[in-house]
């Protein structure tokens, strides 16, 4: 029996809705990006692809400085040729809890003092308003947003239309957020993020030396999910991005530091030089 | 009735109609008005609050002409002057203008004069003796001379020094010696006549700066919803676009005036990164900036006439984008920064500039991203080790080091304790000496170990010769380098955490150094 027509064309109209959905569309950009073995593929997942919500979850507010340098570290592969920003986000009043970006210190980072642009901003909507004004920007690389609180204004809505909104621009958003608790978030990957003792200066072994990661990966919604799948790394950032390290050959054990030998008092460095005449 | 204190005592200063009738004058004693006139309604004058009030309505009357002052040479209040240059045909010739802008006034319930001359003293003049004239050109020096001398804006004691004279209109003063008038009653006699005839030039200073590029509207019926004033703009916006792109301009500044019903102005202003003239872009700014006015937008009885003016303006070349060009977004960029300022701020949207200052907390200017200035040549490049996140405020921790410069060892911040395992530094970083506001102190040379004692010199013998300081300068404090040096430290605790710490001062030196926590590393 033949179909009547005007059935097919409704059908047919209908999957060409189906398909322009950006849901889809950031999903066969992931399917296409898949590599086999562990932590080849998390090594990958770092190199993020552009469009997605991640989460990076740090245990605490003193680790502040760690979720940023990761979050930079993540979105810095993120800058291309025609989208050079980086918008950062954070409620003023919570500068002093967890500190502001310091522009000097992104040279460790490969990026000038200027490249992120700091938006503070006094309450929780007109934070989410510039969130999706700057998502809506195709020149922006990625939105970085630091919430020291738990506002009740994000919750899953929200950050499903803040996924959604970031795959059909194109641009990455990642959400630092400090504590124990997790939130059911539609965020495709979300990191927990902490900080390891680091290896020590090539010259002096009692110097801190590259930042050193431990990440774990908590969520990871991008087609198909394998049971025996690594999810923990250790990471150091170096010049060539993000190394990943083996904790059996660098144990994170503590180092001893010796006693000082007994020596003279040295100089006091303030000392005055005697004026001539 | 208006009284205020003059010189210890209550007197009139202000009178109306039917007090005037009454037999009082301006000036008379508060207690013999009231003896006079029993039933006096009497109340205290505040002339800040008048000549602000006034100045705010005054405001109101840039709708008619661009150029509006308050002229506060004779009374703080009370003169308003407008140049009215290229302006009256608008109104339907001079005569008309001077008709509608009294008689609104005058409905409104205020008592108005008003006059059209060529120069401000002489439009003074006939507006307070002999309203309502419009003097041409040619006739201006005739017309003045039968004003009183009073007319020229003279004080008290110079109008009674001519009366006595006998010079009692503004005729008899053409012909005189101006080197003997200005010996006899001073030089603003000669002064204010030439500016009365025109001889010589007196600004008028506008309030609001002018505007060369506008577009406005003026409306019917009052409108009030804030809907749609913002509609307004849009079409303004569009008319003020095709302007500007006439003459290949962009701005930088717009300024939204609404002219209320009751004599009041409410301006809004936008900011943009770059000039530009798209008029989607504008109305989208002054959008966003409505959404920030909360409760300071109040129609009262209604707009009658919306303005919007442009202000900064600059060469704006329509941009043609190649074929093998690759817009790099700077574009987006810049409009994205203005949407946002003009929603969240000025100062809410902000980029790191470095500053040429090795202090690690100036170091970093965070200036507005719609006010782009160049950048210092002079700013160090990057330091080798700077934190990640700074602190604005250094909190101070407690720190168990070893001395003189060790780096800490233990350190308690926020009530809870570190044991650190790696530290590096000292990075020693001086306090700016030239920056500190303190006296300098000489030094004195330390006396020489090899030598035995002398007796110190006698002071009559050789005079010691002290340095002469400016007062000021030597009642400051003294700088005292020792106590405001910051050594660095980075230090990492045994959970991986990096900070970074300073120690301002040094051991041995005369207050005991404290330690403060500054910053964090990744």
């Amino acid at each position: 029996m033949v179909r009547p027509k005007p059935d097919l064309d409704a059908l047919r109209a209908q999957i060409a809705a189906l398909e322009r959905r950006p849901v889809l569309a950031d999903g066969a950009v992931m399917a296409a990006q898949r590599q086999a073995g562990g932590e080849d593929e998390l090594l990958g997942l770092l190199k993020a692809p552009p469009g997605l919500l991640h989460e990076v979850f740090a245990d605490e507010h003193r680790q502040s400085g760690t979720a940023l340098g990761f979050t930079l570290g993540l979105a810095r592969s993120l800058i291309a040729d025609g989208r050079q920003a980086l918008i950062y986000l954070q409620l003023g009043a919570e500068a002093q809890e967890i500190g502001l970006p310091y522009g000097l210190g992104f040279s460790g980072f490969g990026l000038t003092p200027d490249t992120l642009v700091i938006g503070r901003i006094a309450t929780i909507p007109e934070l989410l308003w510039a969130l999706e004004e700057s998502l809506a920007c195709r020149a922006v690389a990625g939105v970085i947003v630091d919430l020291a609180s738990h506002p009740k204004a994000l919750d899953f809505t929200v950050s499903r239309r803040i996924s959604l909104r970031a795959a059909a621009a194109g641009t990455s958003a990642f959400l630092i957020r400090y504590g124990t608790g997790r939130e059911a978030s539609a965020a495709r990957l979300r990191w927990h993020v902490k900080p390891g003792v680091s290896a020590g200066q090539p010259f002096d072994a009692g110097a801190p030396g590259s930042p050193r990661f431990s990440i774990e990966i908590e969520k990871l919604r991008l087609g198909q999910v394998r049971q025996t799948e690594q999810r923990h790394l250790i990471l150091d950032w170096t010049e060539n991005g993000f190394v990943s390290v083996d904790p059996r050959k660098h144990p994170l054990a503590p180092l001893r530091r010796p006693a000082a030998p007994p020596r003279p008092q040295p100089a006091a460095l303030g000392d005055r030089l005697s004026q001539a005449g | 009735m208006l009284w205020e204190k003059i010189k210890g005592g209550m007197r009139v200063a202000a009178l109306d109609a039917a007090a005037s009738r009454a037999g009082l004058t301006v000036g008379q004693n508060l207690s013999d008005a009231r003896a006079l006139v029993p039933d006096l309604l009497v109340f205290e004058h505040d002339p800040e609050f008048t000549a602000h009030v006034f100045s705010e309505f005054a405001d109101w009357h840039s709708n008619a002409s661009p150029i509006v002052a308050v002229h506060d040479a004779m009374t703080p209040y009370g003169d308003l002057v407008l140049d009215i240059t290229g302006v009256a045909h608008l109104f339907g010739g001079e005569a008309q203008m001077l008709a509608s802008l009294t008689g609104r006034l005058r409905s409104l319930g205020y008592t108005t004069n008003g006059a059209i001359a060529d120069t401000v003293g002489a439009a003074w003049a006939f507006a307070h003796f002999d309203p309502g004239r419009i003097v041409p050109e040619s006739e201006l020096e005739a017309t003045l001379a039968d004003l009183p001398v009073d007319a020229l804006r003279l004080g008290e004691t110079q109008v009674g020094g001519l009366n006595q004279m006998g010079l009692k209109t503004v005729g008899q003063l053409y012909g005189r010696d101006r080197k003997a008038m200005q010996a006899r009653f001073g030089a603003s006699l000669v002064v204010r006549l030439d500016q009365a005839l025109g001889l010589i030039e007196e600004r008028v200073i506008p309030r609001i700066p002018i505007a060369e590029y506008h577009a406005e509207r003026r409306f019917a019926e009052p409108i009030g919803y804030l809907d749609d004033v913002l509609m307004t703009v849009r079409d303004l916006a569009i008319q003020l676009g095709v302007r500007l792109a006439a003459e290949a301009l962009g701005a930088q500044s717009f300024h939204l005036f609404l002219y209320r019903v009751d004599h009041k102005v409410m301006t809004l202003s936008v900011n943009a990164g770059r000039g530009t003239r798209d008029p989607g872009h504008i109305a989208q700014l002054f959008v966003n900036r409505s959404e920030r006015l909360e409760g300071e937008y109040d129609a009262g009885f209604g707009i009658d006439m919306i303005r919007l003016a442009a202000g900064s303006l600059s060469p704006t070349a329509d941009v043609q984008v190649g074929a093998f060009e690759i817009d790099d977004g700077a574009e987006d960029l810049a409009r994205l920064y203005d949407r946002m300022t003009s929603r969240l701020g000025p100062l809410a949207v902000v980029r790191s500039k470095p500053v040429d200052t090795h202090i690690p907390e100036r170091a970093v200017k965070l200036e507005p991203v719609v006010a782009r200035t160049a950048d210092d040549p002079n700013a160090p490049a990057a330091p080798p080790v700077r934190p990640l996140r700074l602190l604005p405020n250094p909190e101070p921790i407690e720190v168990i080091a070893e001395v003189p410069h060790g780096p800490p060892l233990r350190m308690v911040w926020r009530r809870v304790s570190y044991r650190v395992l790696k530290a590096s530094g000292p990075e020693r970083i001086e306090a700016e000496w030239w920056r500190t506001g303190r006296n300098l102190s000489f030094l004195r040379p330390a006396p020489d170990p090899g030598r035995p004692d002398e007796p110190p010199l006698d002071k009559t013998k050789k005079k010691v010769i002290a340095p002469r300081l400016d007062e000021h300068v030597s009642q400051l404090p003294t700088f005292d380098a020792e106590a405001t040096v910051c050594d660095y430290y980075v230090v990492e605790d045994d959970g991986g955490r990096r900070f970074w710490v300073f120690r301002l001062g040094l051991y041995g030196a005369q207050a005991s150094p404290r330690w403060y926590l500054h910053g964090f590393f990744a």
